[in-house]
């Protein structure tokens, strides 16, 4: 009778059954994915795009980070998401760049006085949060925000990261995340409250 | 800023982001999920099939390194002569190649049918 003969696990290039870590790991993006996808869509203005960030940031974070311990997974994994959000950025600026090149129209410069005055009838930001516009008017607010202020704020409040871990997200200081978080608190109080 | 927490319009704000959040249609969730998988089974795989292009690439700079060492190192010396003179059957003293290799000879190659044709010449008027 032939005895088995214990394979050394560094010997073992994979392991197929789903262990427990792994088990973990799904967990943990599940219960990220929905909020990842809903910060993209808001960097992006686009679904697909988004899909596509969030899904290239979790092979990402699983092929650089899933061997940390699971308390740091979340900071990690936002970190290869703004990682990715701010690259999107940088080559749509660049396309931007090119296209205004060809296209560039001087009426384009002038500010429409009209469309930028405040619309006497609205009534007010919590009225508003409470109707059925509310979503919308937030996600304008949110998409008007620079990309760092907007990460600042949906990562903080949000996702509630200390600061600590927001900082290590957007791989900035904590003061950074400070002023960040500050100036978009301050443009989105003045958006869905001061209207009032 | 810390007592963002307490403002109405953000603790307002982040439940309109969490409906927005639970709300995603079918299709997304399915697309979520399937991404998900992905990236797990990615894991599963493991670094062979990650580090599989690089090790593809190290071995194709290796193959160009030992081919290119081995055009200038190693000489066109006795043993490919031979092996070139025993196949053409001129035995294995390599006279044959050394023709070949001669200006001379490569003229007479270049004129084969000339030669050809003057012997087909010379033998016909022997007869």
């Amino acid at each position: 009778m032939t005895q088995a003969i214990p394979v050394p696990l560094s010997w073992m290039p994979e392991r197929v059954d789903a262990s427990p870590d792994e088990r973990t790991l799904d967990q943990f993006l599940k219960s990220v994915e929905r909020r990842a996808l809903r910060m993209a869509e808001l960097a992006t203005g686009n679904r697909e795009e988004a899909l596509d960030l969030v899904q290239d940031a979790m092979f990402g974070f699983v092929r650089n980070y899933a061997a940390k311990p699971s308390a740091e997974w979340a900071p990690l994994f936002y970190r290869v998401l703004d990682s990715r959000l701010n690259d999107w950025h940088r080559r749509r600026q660049v396309r931007s760049r090119w296209l205004a090149v060809f296209t560039r129209d001087p009426e384009d410069d002038e500010v429409d006085e009209i469309a930028q005055a405040p619309d006497t009838n609205d009534p007010g930001p919590l009225l508003r949060l409470a109707g059925n516009e509310a979503a919308r008017d937030l996600d304008a607010a949110l998409t008007a925000l620079p990309l760092r202020q907007r990460q600042a704020f949906l990562l903080r409040v949000w996702e509630g990261l200390d600061v600590a871990a927001t900082a290590q997200a957007m791989r900035c200081s904590e003061g950074s995340v400070k002023t960040h978080l500050s100036r978009a608190l301050t443009t989105l109080r003045r958006a869905l409250e001061d209207h009032a | 800023m810390s007592d963002f927490r307490q403002t109405p319009w953000v603790d307002r704000a982040k439940q309109l982001l969490d409906e927005s959040a639970a709300g995603l249609d079918a299709a997304t969730v399915s697309r979520l999920n399937r991404a998900r998988q992905a990236a797990l089974g990615s894991r599963r795989r493991g670094p062979l099939l990650r580090f599989m292009p690089a090790a593809l690439a190290s071995a194709c700079a290796l193959l160009l390194a030992v081919g290119t060492w081995h055009r200038y190192h190693v000489e066109p010396g006795d043993e490919a002569i031979q092996a070139l003179s025993a196949a053409v059957g001129k035995g294995a003293n390599g006279t044959d190649i050394d023709l070949v290799a001669g200006d001379d000879s490569l003229d007479l190659y270049q004129d084969l049918e000339f030669y050809a044709w003057l012997d087909a010449q010379e033998q016909g008027s022997d007869s």
